[in-house]
């Protein structure tokens, strides 16, 4: 094969890629067979409970532990391979930096380590900081730095070099919400660039708000992968207002609305008078004809409010059908 | 620049900027002060005759240059059992490690770096030292430069001993492993010498061995030749003077198959560091 089309190749490949991906320690199994792809400037979330192997597989893709078996590939190379590592930044769970180091210093050293030009450095380093809200602390200490500030600089660090990956493992661990919130949005920015970002995470309200796909590990295995409509599901709930109907309005929807049957899903009453109906399981698509059905009958709409089933319900699902 | 320099570059930067440079020099100074006053008194005493005073000198010198060599070696030990330990179990060796630097390159810049500090305070304080005395006193020890050199060689294997125990042991496990080292292999050093005066073979086999595996002793011995005038050995060797199980001299320097080895197990002990670390988990 050629170098071009070797480099194509490359170019085309998935960011993540693991096929059976295996690790145990001694007699305890962290990885089970892990097969996830993370395309290209995609943001892919990793959720799973704690000790379900989200970061021994974050180890095992950087090459920081050794597989037991199975395989996983980095943007077209063998995960760990030193020149591949160039291309990607990594703020890892337990982040910690040299103490005695200004902010700027720590920068100043990745930049050396990644071979970047000399020319570069400074821009680089200004970039980073200004990235991470540390703009102006790059001349102080990290020993002086609070848990959170120094997440941030972690952060800094792995956008250092313009990575075509970003490994974030539990990035807004140590964050307040203003923090949170700034790291979704260097999320979302990394995105516009194309950078391909692999979150890991148990706070699911972080997937839901920057991830495109998602994987949920549970006991070293994949439960679930999809996009996030995917793994919560098509159904939905919708909650219905009607007035000027009987009691028991529902169960004449053109004989669609019987509880538990099918038809537009199941039907809860949460108002004694039957005026306030919650519709489970109800596809989005067909809420519009659930609406013109009692509109039919004669009611009167006070009010359709969708209820998204959450990922938290959904996780729980999950985690729950496992146990 | 290249990753093993870079990384040599940042544990020497640590040095400095955890003031333990600062610290070193600040210590040295005092205790060569104190030197100088002591072998002032000494060479000025009329209580002892000149010649007593020639062989006086040369002994309290070497005794000085093993309180530097002890300081030396446990330092080396001190500031190389958390280089590689320490920064795993905090962390701060997981951002490095996943740069585009081979493990290999990252253990070589440690030992660099720490090479380097153990190399800069051997001629420091060894050149004070020797210095120093030859002002006050108007001794100088025949080869001051392979005085220095063995003083470094001694505390360079032990650093790189120490280095490969931290790629697998904690910080505390292998400080303390890294001096016990060195004082067995001192003790093995007078053992193996008591054998000789005493004509015991045994004694001489375990003093034998011990300076095979561990060197730091047989190359502090190298230090003792060079800081010993030719009169002395001559004297000592004539039976003038009883040298027997004196661990303070040294009749001849390390033979040059005895350097050559020492040489291929600083190599051998530190390439077993790259191996064991590269195979370390993080």
């Amino acid at each position: 094969m050629s170098p071009t089309s070797s480099a194509e190749q490359k170019a085309a490949s998935p960011a993540v890629h693991t096929i059976e991906l295996r690790k145990a320690y001694k007699r305890v199994v962290a990885l089970a067979g892990v097969s996830m792809t993370v395309e290209r400037g995609e943001v892919f979330g990793l959720l799973g409970p704690n000790g379900a192997g989200k970061t021994t597989t974050v180890k095992l893709l950087l090459g920081l532990a050794r597989p037991s078996g199975g395989e996983a590939m980095i943007l077209g190379a063998p995960a760990g391979d030193v020149e591949t590592r160039r291309r990607v930044g990594y703020l890892p769970e337990l982040f910690r930096f040299q103490a005695w180091l200004k902010a700027s210093e720590v920068l100043l050293l990745h930049c050396r380590l990644l071979r970047m030009a000399r020319s570069r450095w400074h821009g680089a380093v200004g970039e980073a900081l200004d990235n991470v809200g540390l703009a102006d602390r790059g001349d102080d200490k990290v020993g002086s730095f609070s848990k959170g500030m120094q997440q941030r600089l972690g952060l800094g660090v792995a956008l250092l070099g313009d990575p075509e990956l970003i490994v974030l493992d539990e990035p807004t661990g140590a964050l307040d919400p203003v923090g949170r919130h700034e790291v979704r949005e260097v999320i979302r920015a990394l995105r516009e660039r194309g950078t391909s970002v692999f979150l890991n995470t148990h706070l699911l309200e972080e997937v839901e708000h920057v991830c495109d796909r998602v994987a949920v590990l549970d006991k070293g295995r994949t439960i679930a992968a999809g996009t996030l409509s995917e793994v919560i599901g098509q159904h939905t709930r919708v909650r219905i207002q009607v007035s000027g109907l009987d009691g028991r309005w529902w169960e004449r929807l053109n004989g669609h609305g019987r509880s538990g049957e099918g038809g537009y899903g199941r039907f809860t009453v949460e108002d004694p008078s039957g005026g306030v109906v919650l519709v489970d399981r109800i596809k989005p698509a067909e809420i519009p004809s659930l609406v013109r059905a009692v509109v039919a009958l004669g009611g009167d709409i006070g009010a359709v409010v969708p209820e998204r089933k959450s990922l938290e319900d959904r996780f729980l699902e999950l985690l729950g059908a496992g146990q | 620049m290249n990753a093993a320099l870079i990384i040599a570059r940042l544990t020497v930067r640590e040095a400095a900027r955890r003031k333990l440079v600062a610290v070193f020099l600040l210590i040295t100074v005092a205790m060569v002060s104190l030197s100088a006053w002591g072998f002032d008194r000494l060479s000025h005493t009329s209580t002892i005759t000149s010649g007593e005073i020639h062989v006086a000198l040369p002994q309290a010198l070497i005794l000085f240059m093993f309180m530097f060599s002890f300081v030396v070696a446990l330092s080396a030990s001190a500031i190389a059992s958390p280089a590689i330990s320490f920064e795993i179990e905090s962390g701060v060796l997981q951002t490095i490690v996943t740069r585009p630097l081979r493990r290999s390159e990252l253990m070589l810049g440690k030992w660099l770096g720490l090479a380097f500090l153990v190399a800069a305070y051997s001629i420091v304080v060894a050149g004070l030292e020797m210095a120093v005395v030859d002002w006050v006193s108007g001794f100088l020890p025949p080869n001051p430069v392979a005085v220095v050199l063995y003083l470094f060689a001694e505390g360079a294997a032990l650093l790189t001993l120490v280095l490969l125990l931290s790629t697998r042991l904690s910080a505390l496990a292998t400080g303390v492993a890294g001096v016990a080292l060195f004082g067995s292999a001192w003790l093995a050093g007078v053992v193996g010498a008591l054998g000789t005066t005493f004509h015991v073979p045994a004694l001489r086999t375990v003093g034998n061995v011990a300076r095979y595996i561990v060197p730091t002793d047989g190359l502090w011995h190298g230090a003792i030749y060079y800081l010993e005038p030719a009169s002395m050995i001559v004297q000592r060797l004539s039976g003038a003077a009883d040298s027997g199980g004196n661990p303070f001299f040294a009749t001849s320097p390390p033979s040059w198959p005895y350097l050559m080895w020492a040489a291929a197990w600083l190599v051998a002990v530190l390439a077993a560091g790259v191996v064991s670390f590269g195979r370390r988990e993080l």
